[in-house]
């Protein structure tokens, strides 16, 4: 188990270094650091001044380590756009997007795996056919044309829901829905066939042979088999979520670290494109490292082979 | 021998083949809609009633058919411009296949590629693009896409070959793990015993017995890259005014919204139906090619 867990780290190291060389080199392909921050009037003294101030006049791989240096401690520098240190604004942008983050999964969670179980105690029947309608309609709407029709129906029309801000949760309502669902048709498809697989085993044969209820082997027996992939494939769901929330937190105006991200990609403010897709990568990798584990503890044959 | 080889299984002989799909009712009906939609992109400049570039200022914003005030004219209205949506729609519909075909070869060529010699070799070769893999999975895509835009500068080209950089994983995943099987088999060691080149083992043996399943993951990565470009377009990062997309047509909806949403509901339908006509397709061909389960 340790020689697994030390490879896994170690690999999830370098991914993680290899993002980072990449992220810095894109940023820097970005045209003249020195006049974003400077601004397209400034003449060239101050242009030249910024550039020594910021040290983009050293080289490149100077600058990459000096960079990533400073990110390790948690230092991302400043905001080129709002003059302000880039971790600050991350910290108070970063529970926003968690928050949309956990209730999308919640959400997806609440829906796919009632209708997973469902669906799969009853192949063919009425409940598995309109689920896997919702899957199929699921995954070819444009998540955010979805928005922008609930938007106009539940906002405009109906007036039940803010359109825009994060005052209230309130305001977290059609983001969760439009976020969610997307991670919808994955999730059920998984806890279907994987009750499927459950209930034909030989372990639910015993217990049906026992006497035991239905609602004992369905839920005590049954599902905690299916919920270590659910569980591993929610993590991965959740990290791909933190970086698709950018089009939810734009349309709804949801001040996260996607809306920041979008934000500082139209003004070029470097630090903070840099610091957010770092911050998307890290998250990412570290809840596939925590799926991989967790199916490492529970299934040893992963682990040896 | 007595046992069938399991790769003969998995291509059911082609009159066989042709009943199924005839005997699928989604594959023939999705099928007959993307024929359709193939037909409206190249013969655009035929049906389409307007050019989709003229502007007609004297005629902004008139409602589609079925609401009041509109102009049979224009039987889908005209947007914000004054330009025909109807014939905005058709060629719209241009940039999404060319876009999703040109994203599904690329990613296809890179993801086949890498999975056929992970698989293949194994080993630190295999780690190696294990790694890739992983890393390609790990950057947020439309952060990075958006970045790579601001760099470079937005184009059809570029849109195709960023959205192509992020979409190969899964044909890798799934020919790594196809071919890992295969290589076992014992047309391969056949192969090998008589001296076969790697190079033809690969293309010339196991790459045939994967068209299946390639075909399958193409038609669910085309339908993704539509959906990516059409979000990177609405989101300023694709497409590019005047040049019609669905994804831009949505973004200028969304000025609209209080009073003219039936702008947002045209284009929205339009590409929710053609993904939906592609995920279909896709669901019946692998119903009729690879056999299984759904799951």
């Amino acid at each position: 188990m340790l020689a697994f867990v030390s490879k896994r780290l170690f690999s999830a190291f370098l991914t993680l270094l290899l993002i980072s060389a990449f992220i810095f080199s894109l940023a820097h392909l970005a045209g003249d650091p020195a006049i974003a921050v400077a601004g397209r009037e400034a003449s060239v003294e101050d242009i030249d001044r910024i550039r020594a101030h910021y040290g983009f006049d050293r080289p490149l791989i100077e600058q990459y380590f000096a960079w990533l240096g400073r990110a390790l401690i948690g230092d991302f520098g400043r905001s080129y756009h709002y003059q302000q240190s880039v971790s600050d604004m991350l910290v108070t942008r970063l529970p926003i997007t968690l928050t949309l983050g956990l209730s999308a999964l919640g959400f997806a969670l609440l829906i796919s795996i009632p209708l997973g179980i469902f669906a799969a105690i009853r192949p063919n029947s009425l409940i598995d056919r309109l689920s896997l309608a919702l899957a199929v309609v699921g995954q070819a709407m444009p998540t955010f044309w979805f928005a922008l029709v609930m938007i106009v129906f539940f906002g405009l029309t109906l007036r039940w829901l803010p359109i825009s801000g994060n005052a209230n949760w309130q305001n977290f309502v059609m983001p969760t829905i439009a976020l969610g669902y997307f991670a919808t048709p994955a999730l059920m498809r998984l806890t279907r066939a994987g009750m499927i697989d459950a209930l034909e085993s030989d372990y639910i044969r015993t217990a049906r042979a026992k006497g035991l209820g239905q609602g004992s082997i369905l839920f005590k027996h049954a599902l905690r088999n299916v919920m270590i992939p659910v569980v591993s494939v929610s993590a991965v769901q959740f990290g791909a979520m933190l970086s698709g929330s950018i089009v939810i937190e734009q349309i709804f105006a949801l001040h996260g670290i996607g809306w920041l991200g979008y934000d500082a990609t139209v003004r070029s403010d470097l630090p903070v494109v840099q610091a957010i897709t770092l911050i998307t990568a890290v998250f990412y990798v570290a809840l596939t490292l925590v799926a991989d584990l967790l199916n490492a503890i529970l299934d040893p044959r992963i682990r040896i082979g | 021998m007595e046992h069938q080889p399991q790769e003969l299984e998995m291509i059911p002989h082609s009159s066989s083949l042709a009943r199924r799909a005839l005997g699928n009712a989604s594959v023939l009906m999705s099928g007959a809609v993307l024929v359709a939609v193939l037909i409206v992109a190249i013969a655009a400049p035929l049906i389409a009633p307007y050019d989709p570039y003229a502007h007609d200022l004297s005629r902004r914003l008139l409602p589609p058919i079925l609401f009041e005030g509109h102009n049979a004219a224009h039987p889908l209205g005209t947007d914000p411009f004054g330009r025909d949506y109807l014939s905005r729609l058709i060629y719209g519909v241009r940039i999404s296949l060319i876009i999703g075909v040109s994203v599904m070869l690329i990613s296809g060529l890179i993801g086949i590629t890498l999975g056929l010699v992970a698989g293949y070799f194994g080993g630190r070769t295999d780690q190696l693009i294990m790694f890739v893999i992983n890393t390609r999975l790990a950057l947020p895509i439309f952060l990075v896409a958006m970045s790579v835009v601001v760099v470079f500068g937005p184009s059809i080209t570029g849109t195709i070959l960023t959205i192509s950089l992020f979409l190969w994983d899964r044909f890798a995943v799934v020919v790594r793990s196809a071919t890992q099987q295969a290589v076992n088999q014992d047309y391969v060691t056949a192969a090998r015993s008589i001296g076969c080149s790697n190079r033809y083992i690969l293309l010339g043996e196991i790459l045939p017995n994967l068209v299946n399943v390639v075909i399958v993951i193409g038609t669910i990565e085309m339908a993704y890259a539509i959906l990516i470009e059409a979000a990177l377009s609405f989101l300023g990062f694709g497409i590019q005014e005047p040049t019609p997309s669905w994804g831009l047509m949505l973004a200028q909806a969304r000025q609209y919204l209080f009073f003219d949403s039936w702008l947002l509901y045209i284009p929205g339908s339009a590409l929710f139906s053609l993904v939906l006509a592609i995920n279909l397709f896709g669901d019946g061909l692998r119903d009729i090619l690879v056999a299984g389960d759904r799951g």
